[in-house]
């Protein structure tokens, strides 16, 4: 049993991965793939914070004593995917916006954010093209 | 280690039940208020496993301005998904089902959760920790451990061992200061290696000397450690804001007959106006205050900037874009952004001109390098800070002010 729970977060980060993977596939309307792929990224957060954790161990802050020296009160977690994540929490709004500015822009040249009406718009105008040429 | 898992195990339940949902549900406001609500569940996750300064920014970003970034995207697309012809699509069912269960094979090999043993909690943890648990002193010094740090032998060390070794950090260091307390003065006006001279200069000033070492360990590591890192990604944030102006303006122009929406306001929401007038001050106080305690605790630039940017945004939603702009100009935004990379850059090169590498903080006050890394900290965390909030600012606003019905479409719409 606790190998299993040993291992649980790890699973928990998959499965929201693999939700968001399934969104990016599956969802046709642009914003849900945005926000799908929201999804996999926490799942990647995830993992890095999960493999963070030491047992015991409490925040990497330490404390400061009387004179002002700074002391590790114990065990502590690992700062170095904290680091990481935190990061990459920041870019992953910055990809947001990003990808909604272009997803806007898309609206308004296609009057729709469905990718196969998008596919089916552009399939039109090739042929209407097509035709001209013939 | 049963605490942690037992909050973990019903906290990530929830998670992936509302991830679950973000996927179905076919309302994408409701779609945007669940990635909110997701968002705060991931923060409650983090602090859960210890990582504040994670947590503050999911709370911020995740929860704050994705979300208004979200609402503000939708106004100009659609309020629902399409219906699907099928609920379910099988062959993407079929591959992430396929690519989870390799994953999850994989984890089989993975260390069991809170491991002291796992490979992360040994590989370069001397480097990291002379850089955050030890005497970030002088320039040499800060590429060294600790006197009297041990790297935990690898693959063996408990939970108990652990503590030993920060413990004998601790140990190492009161004896340092012993040391020095005893030595003579009169080897006060050599040069000495970096640990002594910044050990003085703690004495000078007791109350805000770290002795070298920066307390919330994670700045310590953004800033240090990760600096180059760290400063990129204020540049990824700072193009991600250009790339928005880019896209955008263009189709603010063609449009420009709706403009005078600007001004729309929720004037006559009192209670929502006479409250956001009351908060914006505390809020910036706030978000000052995380960017500048940074190194001491929970927070920094980037949970800071986003804090500033919510009064900014919070205060264009009730009273309009037209008295954002008179507070600040949106030419004044863009040249802020660009400062505060140049900002980071700038703390860099003038380490370097102080005769140490780009980034070492340490060059900044050559008398007491615990104080040098302490104020480069701080001047960094305050240029990521300022790019983060304006950013974001750009970001709402370049959103805001499109007109709600484009007038001019591309022929290919006709069809539609």
């Amino acid at each position: 049993m606790t190998e299993l729970l040993g291992i649980y977060n790890y699973w928990i980060y998959i499965i929201l991965m693999m939700i968001g993977f399934y969104g990016v596939i599956a969802k046709a309307n642009l914003i849900k793939q945005a926000i799908a792929l929201g999804l996999f990224q926490t799942g990647i957060f995830l993992f890095y914070i999960s493999m963070a954790v030491v047992d015991g161990g409490t925040a990497p802050i330490w404390t400061t004593v009387g004179d002002g020296a700074v002391k590790a009160l114990g065990p502590y977690d690992n700062p170095l995917p904290h680091v990481l994540i935190l990061t990459a929490i920041v870019v992953s709004v910055s990809v947001l916006a990003v990808a909604l500015a272009i997803i806007i822009n898309i609206k308004w040249s296609y009057g729709t954010i469905e990718y196969d009406e998008i596919a089916a718009l552009e399939r039109a105008t090739e042929r209407e093209e097509g035709d001209a040429d013939a | 280690m049963s605490e942690v898992l037992l909050v973990d195990s019903v906290l990530l339940f929830l998670v992936t039940v509302c991830a679950v949902a973000i996927i179905e549900v076919r309302s994408l406001y409701a779609v945007a208020m669940l990635s909110s609500v997701y968002s705060l569940l991931m923060a409650l996750v983090w602090t859960n496993m210890h990582s504040m300064d994670v947590a503050f920014t999911e709370a911020a970003v995740g929860g704050g301005i994705s979300t208004i970034l979200l609402i503000g995207t939708l106004v100009h697309t659609r309020r629902d998904e399409k219906p699907a012809k099928r609920r379910l699509h099988l062959p993407a069912l079929l591959v992430t089902i396929l690519t989870g269960a390799a994953l999850i094979y994989g984890t089989f090999d993975m260390p069991r959760f809170g491991d002291p043993n796992a490979t992360i909690h040994h590989y370069r943890v001397p480097e990291m920790m002379s850089q955050t648990v030890a005497a970030v002193s002088g320039r040499e010094g800060k590429q060294q451990p600790p006197e009297g740090y041990e790297a935990p032998p690898r693959m063996t060390p408990t939970a108990a061992e652990w503590a030993g070794a920060i413990h004998a950090i601790d140990e190492a260091e009161e004896a340092l200061e012993e040391a020095q307390h005893s030595a003579p003065k009169a080897s006060e006006g050599e040069h000495h290696e970096g640990a002594e001279e910044h050990h003085e200069g703690a004495h000078k000033h007791p109350t805000d000397d770290f002795n070298g070492h920066v307390p919330n360990s994670v700045t310590s590591l953004l800033a240090a450690y990760r600096g180059f890192d760290t400063m990129f990604e204020t540049t990824v944030i700072f193009t991600a804001g250009m790339a928005l102006i880019m896209l955008l303006r263009r189709r603010r122009e063609e449009g420009e007959d709706d403009f005078s929406q600007r001004g729309a306001t929720l004037s006559g929401q009192v209670i929502l106006r006479v409250m956001t007038k009351m908060f914006i001050p505390f809020i910036l106080v706030f978000g000052f205050y995380v960017i500048t305690h940074g190194e001491i605790g929970p927070g920094g630039g980037f949970q800071g900037g986003v804090i500033l940017a919510t009064a900014f945004i919070l205060y264009a939603l009730l009273y309009g874009r037209n008295a954002l702009y008179r507070i600040i100009r949106p030419r004044t935004l863009e040249v802020l952004a660009a400062c505060g990379v140049l900002l980071y850059a700038g703390v860099g090169v003038a380490c370097m001109l102080l005769g140490g590498n780009f980034l070492d903080y340490a060059a900044l006050n050559a008398a007491s390098p615990g104080d040098g890394e302490a104020m480069g900290m701080t001047l960094v965390e305050y240029g990521v800070g300022i790019t983060v909030c304006t950013v974001m600012i750009i970001i709402f606003n370049q959103l805001a002010e499109l007109p709600s019905n484009p007038s001019r479409r591309r022929a290919g719409a006709k069809a539609s």
